[in-house]
């Protein structure tokens, strides 16, 4: 009774802790997406791979998006011509290089292990441009990239002159500013061109306010819903393991530089709590867990997502997904062992 | 009509997000000014989970005007989201966690919780990465003025425990008894959190007690009055008040230090 008591009141302060910065991710994203023409961004995107890639890692920070939020625009900037080195960059680190995101790791970690904020932030760039670099070497897209969106390019020269209303005019198969796909999780790489979503293209701006307004408060309750019930069943497994595994067992795990983390890669994985929360979910083992595998947690876990791999099917061949998940994985997994070794 | 309409069920499951949302702002509301939330966070949150209330139960009312004045109109019927749930599970299982919050109180760790992480961890505990330089200071202010966590603090950075001898304590904690402690003493100790509840780590110091002293049973808070003396406790010496007085007093409403 007294362990079920204790579960409950670490999930529900995980939940009250985190929940005024979902708010406050899901509000900025929403705003973003409807109020800011990423077309001008576009523009200044530089060409060279690797300043590109690097870019690219920080443009979260004029994208405060969360995971679930990166990917339509990842794919947008595919479309609209930006280098692969550059959207890749963003896939990876936007959901970590923005703002909200380093004030609530801030919040979880910042009084203790302040070294986590700033390693989480290095760490997640340096990856996102490595793995950027090394996507930006495939010249041609055709083998990675779903055919809707390899044709799309075929047909649309990728040279940035794929703006404003000559874009919004062509392909209808794609559209471009597409931030909702259609169909179940998983099937998403139909996308589903309705009225509302014509509203979302990067034409919004000829909408009325108030119709602007009402879609973004749609955007805001569906985040909220769905974001929430993630937290929900983050925060419900780092109770449930901190309440139930058996203590030694986690201490074992949680104190080897290597087990704890690949625990850590495996649970990040799993558990696809959204970055502006997921360190208060880390902040449960951070007793019990070595810094690396903490900062593993939070550097790749926002890369992959069992929820991000349905989102991701809507750009890339799984070919090229199981590349990137093991590129930065990999990556990922070496920085935080250098770390847990004190090589670094 | 040839064409059937879009699923009924569409039309209820919008008020279920209203009900969800709206739900826990109100919870977040209740937790702030009931208290509980002490129990739950590092007080420096607390505004702004008052803030993200009032924000969500904004958002809860306009989407509930929303669909009213929608229901009018009926212009945007068939949006598809990706949808990470089945349609209402979201919605659902946000409504009944907020459910539970409301009729499951958070209750503040006990003394099981504090053992469950060993008692050697407790005395070596605060752990010395835990200790903040910015701390010392505020460590430095007069012996009988020092709480619980300053006094694990001081210790921490001057190990010493004979430095100490003679000093006159003044601190509050709640009572346990370890096994390892023998029968004339117990520890008493504190949650620190940095966060919260879900990073909260006990600190302790064990206390002397005189024979005619009355034994309290664990979890009692009390005030304990007294001098630091070195005992050898477990085969090792450690800094121990022993007590003059020992005052029962109620739970703080905030149960952890920062």
């Amino acid at each position: 009774m007294n362990q079920l008591n204790n579960g409950f009141t670490i999930f529900l302060s995980l939940l009250v802790e985190a929940m005024p910065f979902l708010l406050l991710g899901v509000l900025f994203s929403s705003l973003l997406l409807f109020f800011v023409d990423e077309r001008k961004l576009v523009k200044v995107m530089p060409r060279n791979p690797l300043l590109g890639a690097l870019f690219g890692s920080m443009m979260g920070v004029f994208f405060p998006v969360c995971e679930c939020g990166n990917v339509p625009v990842a794919r947008r900037f595919l479309t609209q011509g930006v280098p692969t080195s550059v959207a890749v960059g963003f896939l990876l680190a936007a959901p970590t290089i923005n703002p909200i995101v380093i004030w609530s790791t801030w919040a979880a970690f910042g009084r203790d292990q302040p070294e986590i904020v700033v390693l989480r932030v290095v760490f997640s760039l340096l990856i996102a441009t490595i793995v950027g670099f090394v996507f930006s070497f495939q010249k041609d897209l055709t083998p990675i990239v779903q055919p809707a969106i390899a044709r799309y390019l075929k047909f649309n020269p990728a040279k940035g002159e794929a703006k404003g209303r000559s874009f919004r005019a062509g392909n209808t198969l794609l559209k471009s500013g597409t931030y909702f796909l259609g169909g179940k999780a998983g099937s998403s790489q139909i996308i589903d061109a309705n009225a509302m979503q014509e509203t979302m293209t990067a034409s919004v701006s000829n909408k009325p306010l108030a119709d602007k307004l009402g879609l973004l408060l749609e955007n805001i309750v569906y985040e909220l819903r769905e974001l929430g019930a993630v937290m929900i069943l983050g925060s419900a497994i780092a109770a449930a393991v901190q309440v139930l595994a058996p203590r030694d067992w986690i201490i074992s795990l949680g104190s080897g530089p290597v087990s704890s983390i690949t625990v850590m890669l495996v649970l990040a994985a799993v558990v696809s709590i959204c970055s502006t929360v997921d360190s208060f979910f880390a902040l449960s083992f951070a007793s019990t867990f070595t810094s690396g595998s903490l900062l593993a947690f939070l550097v790749f876990g926002p890369m992959i997502d069992i929820k991000g791999v349905g989102l991701m099917l809507s750009i890339f061949k799984p070919k090229a997904i199981f590349y990137l998940f093991a590129l930065a994985g990999l990556i990922t997994f070496l920085l935080t062992l250098f770390l847990n070794l004190h090589v670094i | 009509m040839a064409n059937q309409k879009p699923k009924p069920p569409n039309r209820l499951l919008p008020w279920l997000d209203v009900l969800a949302i709206t739900a826990w702002g109100i919870l977040l509301l209740y937790y702030t000014f009931s208290a509980k939330i002490y129990i739950l966070i590092h007080e420096h949150y607390i505004p702004l989970v008052v803030i993200s209330a009032i924000a969500i139960l904004a958002v809860g009312f306009l989407k509930g005007r929303q669909i009213l004045r929608r229901r009018r109109g009926d212009n945007l019927a068939t949006v598809q989201h990706l949808m990470i749930f089945p349609p209402g599970w979201g919605g659902a299982l946000l409504l009944t966690t907020a459910i539970l919050g409301f009729i499951i109180s958070p209750q503040p760790f006990s003394s099981q919780k504090a053992l469950g992480s060993g008692v050697n961890e407790i005395f070596v505990s605060s752990r010395v990465t835990r200790v903040k330089p910015q701390e010392f200071r505020r460590a430095s202010v007069s012996p009988e003025k020092r709480s619980l966590v300053d006094w694990v603090r001081t210790l921490n950075v001057y190990p010493e425990p004979d430095s100490y001898t003679g000093q006159k304590v003044n601190v509050q904690g709640f009572t346990i008894y370890p096994t390892e402690l023998g029968q004339e003493y117990f520890l008493l100790a504190r949650f620190v959190v940095t966060c919260c509840a879900a990073d909260a780590y006990p600190i302790g110091l064990p206390v002397k007690l005189k024979e005619n002293f009355e034994k309290f049973p664990p979890d009692t808070w009390l005030q304990v009055e007294g001098q630091m003396v070195t005992e050898t406790i477990a085969g090792k010496r450690q800094l121990t008040i022993a007590a003059d007085s020992l005052k029962k007093i109620s739970q703080p409403k905030n149960p952890y230090s920062y």
